[in-house]
């Protein structure tokens, strides 16, 4: 078989899912870029070009820069708490202990959880009439009366990063267990011979083999945070009064529910660009890390 | 320089016992070497000499006192680990401070320390280096300055030069015997390797299934192996062992199959009894060709020749058995010869094919 029989062949071969991949991902995406120039509305009559007019409406808008806020902070303080929480739990996971299979196996639950299941989970956690969180803290006397979690704009965000939390940061201990089996066992014992405190060995000998792992699971959780929808939606639908409607939600209502397809392409397409900065960002650390082994 | 007890020293793996009870004593400034198979037991005990591993049963003592439940860091001992285990973020030189730095150890006098085992071990121009710009050689250099700076009581090394190639591994033994006749220190050396046991160790323990077989200095496991498993362990070749029977009147040995037919030793040799089924070991040395007009002990039908350059091993067999000759390159046969062989002057070892063991001497 010549060379060129092969390489024609293999194009043959990946036709169709080619031709499927633009049907339904390459012409949305160009179809998007065209409507963010245009007043088109959901329903009714075709748009009219309207130049960059989408653009600067939504970057100067309130809406815009509210959800900005909401997704930096949930981003931000969701993305932290399952860092630390994930790598406390990998330290406590690579551990001696009966039962470490078990438990092992018991902390990917949360992150099997399709996010919609976790999301009913935690609102019924969070229920003000009859939910777990308030019998619990009101039984241990932290709250004197019962308190609506998801309906109080302060509150609802951070209702939202636990939940968040509680889901992903398995996902975090499990990159980070796998980082710590790698840690050679002579090194382990050199420090114990050495006399190296905990925070000496961890910093010594666990931190040089969790940096790298560490920085991708930082960067997909970040670039997640910032896409987020579906748990938000179930549990809040952006409210109250906003104050959980991240980016992606917001793209959802301009172009659904206030039926501005022509914005929502726009607001959809600076949400992309955001994520795609991260993600170029994920990309040379995976250059970086693959080139030093 | 310390001494070093070990004390009846079992370990039990579940149902596994790996160490069956092992019994060493340490004089200060001895390199004694640990030789053995993989799973023998032997980095089972240099781990429970440095504490990494509790004894099931028995203690470790040095310089008299006991062991017990003292955590390694406080044992005063330092190892070098077959992979380096070097600390991957930190320069050279704070990977030999390490330990001392971790002791708090006032940083002039670490500096003054790391300097002098850099210069010993001629790594002083890689002080700043990372351990991922090193050589193989330099980062074992590496670990044992970290173990040379906290002039420990013992040292222990795992295997420290089996992930060197040949031409490092024999520099590296090299260094290493100068750097103990040097230091004096007193050192326990695990490996399997047969020729640094052989070139490093004041005293050799050969290990087996968890138990010393034999333990005496490299003369003395080289001669006079006290079982066929040490026989065939030690030398490289290794030792024939041809099985065969004393005759009826007690005066010959002759070779199960022919081809080796000799007067037993003069001197009364304890179990050599007429009759009596026994294996005669020798080295490949210890054999040489002859005039045929001499007598011979041994003829053998060559099958190999092999050129190793000092000298030339033969590899053939008399009757059914195989055994080798090592002889000086202008006195090598052709395959498909045979040769007459005698014996230069020296031991022929004896052992019982039924314990494997040797007989006595006397």
């Amino acid at each position: 078989m010549s060379s060129a029989w092969i390489t024609t062949r293999a194009w043959l071969l990946m036709l169709p899912l080619l031709i499927v991949m633009v049907a339904v991902v390459g012409w949305p995406m160009v179809d998007t870029v065209r409507l963010s120039f245009t007043d088109t509305r959901l329903v009714g009559t075709g748009g009219e070009f309207v130049g960059f007019a989408n653009y600067t409406k939504l970057l100067t808008s309130r809406a815009f820069l509210g959800a900005l806020e909401n997704t930096a902070l949930f981003a931000v303080f969701s993305v932290a708490a399952e860092m630390t929480l994930g790598v406390l739990a990998a330290l406590l996971l690579d551990q001696q202990f009966r039962g470490r299979a078990f438990v092992r196996a018991l902390m990917i639950l949360p992150w099997a959880l399709p996010t919609v299941v976790n999301a009913m989970l935690w609102r019924l956690i969070y229920n003000p009439e009859y939910g777990a969180l308030n019998s619990l803290l009101t039984q241990l006397g932290i709250l004197s009366e019962y308190r609506s979690w998801l309906g109080e704009p302060g509150a609802a965000l951070w209702a939202i990063v636990a939940a968040d939390c509680w889901k992903n940061f398995p996902l975090v201990a499990l990159i980070a267990l796998a980082a710590l089996q790698a840690v050679p066992r002579d090194i382990k014992a050199a420090a114990i011979v050495d006399d190296a405190g905990p925070f000496a060995r961890f910093r010594f000998v666990l931190w040089p083999y969790l940096a790298g792992p560490l920085t991708i699971a930082l960067v997909l959780r970040t670039i997640e945070a910032f896409k987020v929808f579906d748990i938000i939606w179930v549990m809040t639908r952006g409210g109250p009064v906003n104050s959980t409607r991240t980016l992606s939600i917001l793209v959802y209502q301009e172009a659904f529910s206030f039926q501005r397809a022509g914005s929502g392409a726009s607001l959809a397409l600076i949400v992309t660009l955001i994520v795609t900065v991260f993600a170029a960002f994920y990309i040379a650390m995976m250059r970086r890390s693959g080139s030093r082994a | 320089m310390s001494t070093l007890e070990i004390d009846a020293v079992t370990k039990r793996f579940g149902a596994l016992e790996t160490l069956k009870g092992v019994d060493i004593t340490l004089e200060s400034g001895e390199f004694l070497v640990l030789l053995g198979p993989s799973g023998c037991g032997k980095s089972t005990l240099l781990n429970i000499i440095a504490g990494l591993l509790e004894p099931s049963g028995g203690d470790i003592r040095i310089d008299g006192r006991s062991m017990r439940k003292v955590h390694p860091k406080n044992r005063d001992i330092a190892m070098v680990f077959q992979s380096y285990a070097l600390y991957p973020n930190l320069s050279v030189a704070r990977n030999i401070g390490f330990g001392l730095e971790m002791r708090k150890v006032p940083k002039a006098e670490r500096e003054v320390a790391i300097r002098k085992a850099a210069e010993i071990l001629q790594i002083e121009p890689l002080l700043e280096r990372k351990p991922a710009e090193l050589s193989g050689g330099q980062r074992q250099r590496v670990a044992i300055g970290r173990a040379l700076v906290r002039d420990p009581k013992v040292f222990l090394f795992d295997e420290p030069l089996s992930n060197l190639d040949a031409k490092l591994r024999t520099e590296m033994r090299t260094e290493l015997k100068r750097l103990h006749q040097k230091l004096k220190a007193t050192i326990v050396y695990v490996t399997h390797d047969q020729v640094e046991a052989m070139t490093l160790a004041t005293r050799i323990a050969v290990m087996r299934e968890g138990q010393v077989e034999q333990i005496g200095t490299p003369r003395e496991i080289y001669d006079n192996p006290a079982s066929i498993y040490v026989a065939g362990f030690m030398g490289s070749p290794p030792m024939n062992l041809v099985e065969g029977r004393i005759s009826d009147d007690g005066t010959r040995f002759q070779a199960e199959g022919g081809g080796c037919d000799f007067p037993t030793p003069a001197n009364a040799i304890g179990g050599l009894t007429p009759g009596r089924t026994v294996i005669a070991g020798f080295r490949p040395e210890q054999l040489f060709p002859t005039p045929p007009a001499e007598a011979k002990a041994v003829t053998m039908e060559v099958e190999v020749v092999e050129a190793t350059g000092a000298e030339t091993l033969v590899i053939g067999h008399i009757g059914e058995q195989t055994i080798i000759a090592s002889v000086k390159p202008d006195q090598a046969p052709e395959p498909g010869e045979t040769v007459r062989l005698n014996f230069a002057p020296g031991n022929i070892r004896w052992f019982d094919p039924e314990s494997g063991r040797a007989l006595p001497n006397e």
